[in-house]
């Protein structure tokens, strides 16, 4: 053990050292990851994965602590977060919830409470329709269900997260018009989907990609500006990179992206935050996170300082419109 | 001296203030049924009712009882021996809470032991140290080390650096 | 027979030195997680996780599914010794088996729950071999309303039980729902019932209501009888096991009941909680000894036991073969599935049958040592009881408040396993039936969230419950076992009207 944290500490300055730039900040006890999911979420595979990565390549001196605080759909750690103000040895793992959830239900923390560090990929969102469904591309399949509104069900995640909060942006781009049915996360909503209690989801690749392999499940369009990165064939000689944008599939309606992000409690000092950079800066250009985003078929980008900022302003108005038209929005 | 009859109604008293707490709780969320079934504080709503009514059921059968004169509901709740014995031992339970929450459940553990032991069953220094150092570390290594799941801490481990 | 010859060949994959060196590490590490309340099967397979991340993928799963299967058998274990359920389904477990070890009988008590544990288990598992393609397909036909068909089983087996009075047992229900019902509503995404106090976001961990209740309220009760476990002074002998084993073929009728409650409650998938809750109440109503039940009857530890193992490792079978996990220890599994290149699914079966196959195998394996290890044991944990119980009070105390510090890791929930701990006591006291106030905990949101889903789907209808041929079986089933005890009562009493009239 000993020689192995001297070896870490060693690892550790060499890495820092290679950064370049001098930074004054160095975590000087155990690091708390607080991860804003319950064990074995989307979030908690992100910040597990971040962990394992660090730890391969001793990016940290000192050791990580993972803590679950999934409560509330993950208030519960950013309250948590909220409580070590100052306390820069407390990383917190998230969403966009980070400054939606605030929103939508009456809670103890405001985003205002977090730093932002980082995001470090984007999570996609599909639109799938079950795998005998007769609808060959999404204009099909919407204007079957502006044929008969309230006669198709969408199903997703609990209400007024991201997967409601896409089919309200949906139905008010194109007038289409669903049954939304909330289930306790994504992967019972694909096998609602695949055993065709529903008509469609909006699940992210990972979240149905099983039931896509075994032909269940078909997706028809991906919201993201660009393709996704081809890959090897799923189902059907069809891998992710070839499904259309819903752009191309005529939808009108470009983006939908649900960041990975990382925060710090309020009032950390600013070479604590380069710090977590750095290293999350780090995490993101090895082959183990690249394998991971692929495998997930999420998109790798890594945000930090202005370019994350806006990002956040922007997703953060977008969402706002469709709650407030919703009445969503928390008295 | 507490009877039966009076431990009875105060505990259907509780549980009556706690559902009627539930149902104001749950009128925040709508408790009627729209067109995609029940409103969210529905559920509450109903079980806090269903609790405040079963309570109230249980004082007003309690009261009939006794007013009819069944023995049961005479007998003491709660002797002064009886009463006395589970006070030592929740009382050092509650000291161990506190102390926990305040000094860190490493120190709260070995005073609790050594307090119940030395004190109350009347074990040596030795046998009474060794035990409660000896389950405070066992705890610091399964859980800290090997789970690494960390505790309450107070200012002793902060002392020292943890 | 296509899946034996599979199967052959899983046993060639996991039957290696290495594998069962694996598995009984494993075992123990699962017994250490079972017997900390608190610290759960989920738990451990998560921290281990990490570990995993280097070996190859049927190594690993073999080594975190008997981890879950110690925690498993971990978990009875402090339900018989302690009265603290180690995990929700071997709440149960303590109705019958915390008596049988006051009464001296721990080691008969301790044997019974491993070996029909073991029992219900490889009855999964061999349903799993003969049925992998069939129940696949099966449980695709789940949806909302028949989760709640499902919920409503179970709760309607578990009314009616108990000579409690009514308003009492309404009571502890009434409590458990409510206090499920706090936190995150996923239906509509409102935070409910939490009073503006941050701590109440996660809502109430049934754990910390368990050890509070059980942990806490009967040590109260203990202390308030004079310090004693009864009967002591029992010896405990390697040789008390065997000869438990030898009575258990006695038990043949529950052992199969509970078998099929659990495999059904498994694949459907209603869970290891609902099936020994279940299990239970219909050993009860069903056996000849139905009074002694609640008071040290060993068919009331067979039956849950049986129906919890049973229904824990058919539940394996949606996690591989749909992606749906049955429970918190599962979806860090598939967690874990996904980590190693592994996509759980309808076509993990076809693209890696040598983990499946393999891991089917090490589940027969890896139960058959699990057994033999807590057998083991068995000697070691009954002595426990030996010891004073002036010194193993205060241990348990400790146990009690830091497994539930460690639940989540909330300064909030020592306090609040301290006020379960009075509620335990007074509700003991005053003839409050506990266990419809932990059921209602585990499975009302679930019900309550099942229920409401299925009326989105049929806006507002309830002919949903009597849509399709197997929800309407369910229901029926449900209201059948609802109504029994009344028309029994009714039953009973014409027939006694009958006889004052006739003489």
């Amino acid at each position: 053990m000993k020689n192995f944290s001297i070896t870490a500490v060693v690892a550790g300055a060499i890495a820092i050292g290679g950064a370049g730039a001098a930074q004054a900040w160095q975590p000087t006890k155990p690091v708390e990851f607080v991860v804003t999911s319950g064990a074995g979420g989307g979030t908690d595979n992100f910040a597990r994965m971040v962990q394992s990565i660090i730890t391969k390549h001793k990016l940290l001196e000192q050791p990580v602590v993972v803590v679950n605080k999934g409560g509330g759909s993950g208030a519960e750690g950013y309250v948590h977060g909220k409580a070590g103000k100052g306390d820069p040895h407390r990383v917190v793992f998230g969403t966009n919830n980070a400054y939606l959830l605030p929103y939508v239900a009456k809670l103890g923390y405001k985003p205002a409470d977090l730093t932002p560090v980082a995001a470090l990929a984007l999570d996609e969102f599909l639109l799938w329709v079950k795998g005998d469904a007769p609808y060959a591309d999404a204009k099909a399949y919407i204007e079957a269900v502006k044929a008969k509104p309230n006669g198709f069900k969408m199903a997703g995640s609990q209400s007024k997260d991201t997967d409601q909060t896409l089919t309200s942006m949906i139905q008010g781009a194109t007038g289409a018009k669903w049954i939304y049915v909330p289930f306790q996360g994504g992967s019972a909503a694909a096998t609602q989907l695949a055993g065709g209690h529903v008509d469609s989801n909006t699940n992210n690749p990972n979240e149905n990609v099983g039931q896509w392999k075994a032909g269940q499940v078909k997706p028809l369009c991906v919201f993201s500006p660009v393709r996704l990165a081809k890959s090897d064939p799923v189902f059907d000689g069809k891998g992710w990179g070839d499904i259309p944008t819903c752009k191309e599939a005529g939808l009108p309606l470009e983006t939908f992206q649900m960041p990975r992000t990382v925060w710090l409690p309020a009032e950390v000092p600013a070479d604590a935050v380069t710090f977590y950079e750095g290293i999350l800066e780090k995490v993101s250009q090895t082959p183990e996170w690249k394998e991971f985003v692929s495998r997930t078929a999420q998109t790798g980008r890594f945000m930090k300082g202005k370019e994350f900022a806006d990002f956040v302003a922007q997703d953060e108005a977008a969402n706002k419109k469709v709650f407030e038209a919703e009445g969503w929005i928390a008295k | 001296m507490i009877t039966r009859f009076w431990a009875e109604c105060a505990m259907a008293l509780t549980t009556m203030i706690f559902g009627l707490g539930i149902v104001w709780g749950a009128l925040d969320f709508g408790i009627g049924w729209d067109s995609s079934g029940p409103q969210p504080g529905a559920f509450p709503f109903y079980t806090g009712m269903l609790v405040a009514l079963a309570s109230l059921g249980t004082i007003v059968v309690t009261t009939a009882r006794r007013f009819a004169g069944n023995d049961l509901l005479g007998e003491i709740f709660l002797d002064a021996e009886r009463a006395r014995r589970v006070a030592s031992f929740i009382l050092p339970v509650i000291g161990f809470v506190v102390l926990s929450a305040t000094l860190g459940m490493y120190v709260a553990t070995v005073l609790y032991l050594v307090f119940t032991m030395r004190f109350q069953g009347g074990y040596g220094w030795l046998p009474t140290l060794a035990t409660g150092f000896g389950a405070a570390l066992a705890f610091y290594f399964a859980l800290e080390k090997f789970f690494q799941i960390g505790l309450l801490k107070g200012p002793l481990e902060r002392f020292l650096g943890f | 027979m296509d899946n034996i010859a599979n199967l052959m060949h899983g046993f060639s994959v996991a039957l290696t030195t290495h594998h069962i060196l694996l598995m009984m590490a494993g075992v123990l590490l699962g017994i250490l997680v079972g017997v900390l309340p608190g610290l759960g099967a989920p738990n451990g397979v998560s921290l281990l996780l990490p570990l995993t991340f280097s070996m190859d993928p049927v190594s690993a799963i073999i080594l975190l599914t008997s981890l879950y299967w110690g925690a498993l058998f971990g978990g009875s274990t402090t339900s018989i010794l302690f009265n603290i359920p180690g995990e929700p389904s071997s709440v149960a477990t303590t109705f019958d088996g915390h008596p049988m070890a006051k009464q001296g009988k721990a080691t008969e008590a301790l044997s019974f729950a491993f070996l029909s544990a073991g029992i219900g288990a490889m009855a999964g598992v061999i349903l799993i071999t003969v049925l992998s393609g069939w129940v696949a397909s099966f449980a695709l036909r789940f949806s909302s309303p028949e989760f709640f068909a499902v919920y409503f089983i179970t709760f309607a087996s578990f009314i009616g039980l108990g000579g409690s009075s009514p308003f009492k047992a309404i009571v502890a229900m009434g409590v458990g729902f409510a206090l499920a019902s706090i936190g995150m509503d996923s239906v509509s995404g409102n935070i409910r019932l939490t009073y503006d106090f941050d701590v109440l976001l996660a809502g109430v961990s049934f754990l910390i209501a368990v050890i509070g209740l059980f942990g806490i309220g009967e040590l109260m009760l203990t202390m308030e009888e004079g310090l004693r476990f009864n009967g002591i002074s029992a010896k405990v002998r390697a040789r008390d096991v065997l000869k438990t084993a030898a009575k258990l073929p006695r038990y043949w009728v529950a052992l199969l009941r509970s078998s099929a409650i659990g495999i059904w409650m498994g694949i459907t998938p209603g869970g290891p909680t609902a099936a020994s809750f279940m299990s239970y109440a219909m050993a009860k109503r069903s056996s000849r000894r139905g009074a002694n039940f609640g008071k040290g009857e060993p068919e009331g530890v067979i039956a849950p036991e049986t129906a919890d193992h049973a229904a824990g490792s058919a539940a394996m079978l949606p996690m591989l073969a749909l992606g749906i996990p049955g429970s918190a220890t599962a979806a860090v599994m598939m967690g874990g599935l996904m980590i190693w290149g592994l996509n759980p699914g309808p076509t993990l079966f076809t693209d890696r049958p040598d983990f499946v196959w393999g891991l089917i195998a090490s589940m027969y394996l890896g139960n058959v040592v699990a057994v033999i290890v807590v057998l083991a044991t068995v000697p070691l944990f009954a002595s426990i009881l030996r010891i004073p119980f002036s010194i193993v009070g205060p241990v348990i105390v400790v146990v009690c408040f830091i497994g539930a510090f460690t639940v989540a890791s909330k300064e909030f929930d020592i306090w609040l396993a301290l006020i379960f701990g009075f509620v335990g006591y007074f509700f003991k006291k005053l003839d409050y039936p506990i266990a419809p106030l932990i059921l209602a905990m585990v499975i009302g949101d679930k019900a309550e969230d099942a229920f409401r889903q299925s009326m989105i789907f049929s806006q507002g209808s309830l002919s949903i419950f009597w849509s399709n041929p197997l929800v309407t079986t369910l229901m029926s089933l449900g209201l059948i076992l609802l109504l029994m005890p009344l028309i029994g009562t009714i039953f009973r009493r014409l027939r006694a009207l009958g006889k004052t009239r006739a003489a």
